[in-house]
């Protein structure tokens, strides 16, 4: 390689993405979906938000209503789904948690797709992302492609090719492929296609000359800063090779907030994870707070090093917390939940929390003077049996109690099942 | 004495025990001295599962597997990270369905196998003309 040693070690990102995620969710727990065209309605059956290759070819457009495609629906053997947020969401959090052991900087980006920071020769980091695409495939049982190159723009756009063209099997490496052959997809594809670009700025770009995104990369930075924003110029930066936008250790988002690092020694006892798990609990607590944000969800884990191939241990817990809070002390107490998992001796090389289904902590507290949070607990858990057994919308407070008629409760009517997270609703597995 | 409890602990999403967390003592009389040996219930998420990323629990449908243990309506933990070797009791992909098994690799030969007279093994050319969904490690029978 021509290319000085410095060089060859800089860090790169790996962009990961779940391909058709719903779709994919679903044949997970269906393999007789395979092959055949599924879509996945958004809230209340609304519209086409999820569609499998098979459901593009038949010209089902993205956001396209139901009531359109409806009609045609048995005659192309399509397959419609109610969006299941319980199996996604459990989907996505496994499809993380795998991620994060191969790297230590993961920065969740969506519910299907993550960044992840990742160094070495280009020989190692092509291995790496065939080793993360398997992977996930196999281990949790949704297919993903994998781009990596020096920036974020870069490894969305190698992610992007590596999709659209089978040579690359899913996984391609921005710098093992040839220049000219690189330029080439840069002047095939219109501006519109990099991340980060908004439709409203193309026909801007346009008046300047700037059509493909090999015209958008070849633009003056300060000229694109003078005229359109910074966050234009760091997305021309970064087509050119120079990393500007950073990764995000967390993201607040309406889904999940993750804490987690690597550790620079390996920590051997519970006392030390109990330690982390503390530091967490408090960075979750403030950053909620911050955000005027309550969890409902939290999960602790821990994990051994990807490099060391003896010894794997991946403890997880999963724990539901008594009522939305963003209280240090609950959280805390809830990522020690984790302690009994850890076995001492075992060199772990990381460990994180995350809290999910976050909410606006506002709704409660003008009302809080006046209540006995204690009778309020009871009542809380009282309707949490409740549901859990009978099922949601089988018991609430005031309107909540209603089940039927109001118009806000979502409409949900081609539901699979919730496989991963109702004990009633497990995938069958035939014995026959 | 009284003792606070913690919050209820699932994994996987799925919950297969309630544990007691951390007791925490309030101030009220002399401490018990069992306090300090209590490091919680058994855990059966802990002991059954040993890697909750890619572990899930399936529902046994059919007695072909009755010769194994594995009835009708029992729970089947299945691992998707383990390599199915000979004798494993595998979750396989057949016409579109997950199908329980049990895999036998012979000199040549791939069989998969039922644990039950009256239902005939399926023979395979080779383990890549295979599609194993995952590798159970544990059922959990009704008695």
């Amino acid at each position: 390689m021509s290319k000085p040693a410095l060089m060859r070690h800089m860090p790169q990102i790996a962009h990961v993405d779940v391909n058709c995620f719903y779709a994919s969710a679903e044949r997970a727990f269906n393999p007789s979906l395979e092959g055949k065209p599924v879509i996945v309605l958004s809230n209340n059956d609304g519209c086409a938000v999820t569609r499998s290759p098979e459901a593009k070819a038949l010209g089902i457009g993205m956001g396209d209503p139901w009531f359109k495609i409806a009609p045609r629906a048995k005659e192309w053997g399509l397959i419609a789904l109610s969006s299941n947020y319980e199996l996604y969401g459990d989907i996505s959090s496994r499809v993380m948690e795998l991620l994060g052991r191969y790297s230590a900087w993961l920065e969740v980006y969506s519910i299907d797709e993550a960044f992840l920071g990742v160094k070495g020769e280009p020989t190692h980091l092509r291995t790496l992302g065939r080793e993360i695409k398997d992977a996930v495939r196999a281990h949790i049982g949704v297919p993903v492609c994998v781009g990596i190159a020096p920036t974020k723009t870069l490894a969305k756009l190698a992610n992007k090719w590596a999709k659209n063209n089978p040579g690359f099997a899913g996984v391609c490496h921005w710098e093992s492929v040839p220049t000219a052959e690189r330029q080439r997809l840069m002047r095939s594809l219109p501006v519109i296609e990099i991340w980060g670009v908004a439709t409203r700025l193309t026909r801007r770009l346009n008046a300047l000359g700037i059509h493909s995104i090999h015209d958008l990369a070849a633009a003056n930075p300060v000229m694109i800063r003078d005229r359109f924003s910074v966050v234009m110029m760091r997305t021309v930066l970064e087509l050119q090779g120079s990393p500007c936008i950073p990764m995000e250790e967390e993201r607040i988002g309406k889904e999940k907030l993750i804490f987690s690092r690597s550790f620079a020694t390996p920590i051997t006892t519970a006392a030390g994870v109990r330690q982390v798990m503390s530091v967490y609990g408090q960075q979750a607590a403030a950053r909620l707070a911050k955000h005027d944000q309550q969890a409902k969800v939290l999960t602790a884990f821990a994990g051994t090093s990807h490099f060391n191939p003896h010894d794997t241990s991946y403890p997880a817990v999963c724990v539901p917390l008594p009522m939305p809070t963003a209280d240090p002390v609950l959280l805390t107490r809830a990522a020690h939940a984790l302690l009994p998992r850890i076995v001492d001796g075992i060199r772990y090389a990381r460990a994180g929390i995350m809290v999910t289904d976050l909410r606006p902590s506002g709704n409660q507290s003008p009302l809080s003077l006046f209540e006995n949070p204690h009778e309020e607990r009871h009542i809380g858990t009282l309707l949490e049996n409740v549901t859990k057994r009978y099922g949601r919308g089988s018991i609430g407070l005031g309107h909540g109690g209603i089940r039927q008629g109001l118009n806000w409760t979502m409409k949900r009517d081609m539901l699979s099942p919730r496989y991963t997270t109702h004990w009633d609703e497990l995938p069958l597995a035939k014995a026959g | 004495m009284s003792v606070v409890v913690g919050p209820r602990v699932i994994d996987a999403g799925v919950s297969l025990v309630s544990a007691l967390l951390s007791p925490v003592p309030v101030a009220a009389g002399f401490p018990s001295p069992a306090q300090d040996y209590f490091d919680g219930r058994i855990d059966l998420n802990a002991h059954l599962i040993k890697d909750v990323t890619s572990t899930y629990v399936v529902r046994v449908s059919g007695e072909s597997m009755e010769g194994a243990g594995i009835s009708d309506g029992d729970e089947l933990i299945v691992n998707r990270a383990l390599r199915p070797t000979d004798g494993s009791v595998v979750v396989a992909v057949l016409d579109g369905e997950l199908t329980i098994k049990r895999l036998r690799i012979t000199a040549g030969k791939v069989i998969l196998q039922s644990e039950n007279p009256r239902y005939p093994d399926i023979e395979v050319p080779a383990l890549s003309d295979l599609t194993i969904w995952g590798v159970a490690t544990r059922c959990l029978h009704h008695v």
